[in-house]
């Protein structure tokens, strides 16, 4: 009983036989050939548009160009871990008044949790760049991002720690009552930590969220790697291959994140999450 | 001197269903108090009332002579007195063993890390575990988690265990293992309070029998008595049934 070999696959499908893998051949072939064409096509028009030009990509041979998309990179990850906390702080505070006993709390978080979670980001970037100043609320650029997407984010991170603190079994719950903790006390140290270690992986897809959302920064002027990409753009008049790299670097960064979600996904599943800490522990 | 539990025409409803009927029933300290009864009897709803897992419609329950708190952290202190052992372990599943042990003393009785550490190792010594300290319960047997469980109880030095099917969630083998931790501790003379499917178990250890059905006790006896001379149909039909599995 090997779990962990076994794939979405195993657990879909049963074992192919001759006809349904001359079948899976022919569909690998003919999906091959389509990529390779969409390949040559994309490159031919690259080519034909005069993208291939040597005057696109000389700039990136120059080290402050990479030095430029780094300043970019430290901006980005900046507003997102800045975004991350403040949008955990608040979702936490929503999620308690959420689950709290008091009705009227649980409508006003439910209310506020509807309201994060359909408003787009850019609108609320919009409020606290055009509309909060003329209120007398001056920003600075890093808040006048992040907060806003913090915001945004708050929302889904209140009702996916709810997801997880509502299914911790509630035998936990009593355990902790019978040994004399008293409600809160048993929700910090018996609830919260086994709720939120289920939803690990799903806070981390909401952080690839954060970061793209980051993407918003050009609005307000805050210099992430997007907005460096601009200025780039603007300086050497090449648009196709600055966004082009800055996708990939997206792309590298939230594949890491996704990466670590299933890793710990994939721990935590096999009850690996805190034994391994307490084999080390054992062995100091 | 006051009861350890007493309990006082409780009554309890779930809904339209009146779970328990007017239950009065007193444990005395020492003594080891076991409920029988057909399942939906009432019999681990009233063992859950004495801690307030379960709230009451009527009736009154007094701990050590002290009228059990509604709420707060008076329900708390009363509760830490109090231990109790589930049917399924309820181990804190993100703790190893040791912190599952220590969490109340630390916690609750604000003792320090290392006095509970080392009570909680004279613990689990005791009930026959002091080799998986560190695992995680979910690396231990059921019958290996029970007595985590039940050391867990111990822990807090409570004035008497509340034991709700402690062994109905565990292979056979196992069992045993898990009632002779308890018959140890009922010979030390804690005081106890168990809910068990075990009759022989119950024959051996209990001091009283409280034999339930539909939500009333029906026959309160010494076990001998109670085993070989029921006086209720009831317990009667209850005993031939079992006997003949």
């Amino acid at each position: 009983m090997n779990y962990a070999a076994r794939t979405f696959r195993d657990v879909l499908y049963e074992k192919p036989g001759p006809k349904t893998r001359s079948l899976i051949t022919v569909f690998t072939v003919i999906s091959a050939l389509l990529l390779f064409l969409m390949l040559f096509f994309a490159i031919r028009s690259f080519y034909v548009n005069d993208q291939l030009n040597p005057k696109y990509w000389f700039f990136f041979t120059k080290i402050t160009t990479w030095q430029f998309i780094g300043k970019g990179l430290v901006g980005t990850f900046e507003a997102a871990v800045l975004a991350g906390i403040m949008a955990f702080i608040m979702g936490f505070t929503m999620m308690l008044a959420r689950i709290s006993r008091f009705p009227f709390s649980n409508k006003i978080a439910a209310a506020v949790i509807e309201f994060t979670r359909g408003v787009p980001t850019l609108l609320f970037i919009y409020f606290f760049f055009l509309i909060a100043p003329g209120m007398g609320l001056k920003l600075p650029s890093l808040l006048k991002i992040s907060l806003p997407v913090a915001i945004s984010a708050s929302g889904v991170v209140a009702e996916v720690l709810r997801s997880g603190v509502n299914a911790v079994p509630k035998g936990q719950k009593e355990a902790g009552l019978c040994i004399g903790m008293t409600e809160w006390q048993t929700f910090i140290k018996v609830i919260f930590p086994q709720g939120f270690k289920y939803v690990i992986p799903a806070l981390i897809s909401e952080i690839v969220i954060v970061v793209k959302d980051t993407t918003y920064a050009y609005v307000v002027s805050f210099p992430d790697l997007m907005q460096n990409a601009r200025v780039l753009i603007s300086n050497y008049d090449a648009m196709l291959s600055v966004y082009l790299t800055v996708a990939v670097i997206y792309i590298l960064i939230n594949y890491y994140l996704n990466k670590l979600a299933s890793m710990i996904e994939k721990k935590a599943s096999t009850g690996g999450f805190y034994g391994s800490r307490n084999r080390i522990k054992k062995y100091q | 001197m006051a009861p350890v539990i007493e309990l006082k025409n409780i009554n309890k409803h779930f809904g339209d269903h009146h779970v328990l009927k007017d239950i009065s029933l007193s444990v005395e300290k020492g003594e080891v108090v076991v409920i029988i009864g057909p399942s939906g009897s009432g019999k681990s709803t009233l063992c859950r009332t004495i801690n307030r897992l379960e709230t009451i419609d009527s009736g009154e329950i007094l701990i050590d002579g002290e009228r059990l708190p509604e709420e707060g952290r008076n329900l708390a202190k009363l509760r830490s007195q109090i231990g109790m052992v589930f049917q399924s372990f309820n181990l804190f599943a993100h703790k190893n063993v040791l912190d599952n042990i220590t969490m109340g003393p630390v916690t609750v009785l604000h003792k320090s890390h290392s006095t509970s550490k080392d009570e909680a190792m004279e613990l689990l010594k005791r009930v026959g575990v002091g080799s998986e300290a560190h695992k995680l319960p979910s690396q231990l047997s059921g019958g290996q988690q029970q007595r985590v469980a039940i050391a867990r109880a111990l822990a807090m030095h409570p004035k008497a265990i509340l034991f709700d099917e402690p062994t109905s969630a565990l292979d056979p083998e196992m069992i045993n293992e898990v009632l002779d931790v308890m018959t140890k501790l009922a010979s030390d003379g804690m005081t106890m309070l168990i809910v068990t499917h075990e009759m022989n178990f119950a024959r051996r250890v209990a001091d009283r029998v409280i034999f339930m059905d539909d939500g009333r006790i029906v026959e309160e006896a010494k076990p001998e008595d109670f085993f070989e001379n029921p006086k209720t149909e009831r317990a009667k039909t209850f005993l031939n049934s079992i006997k003949s599995e």
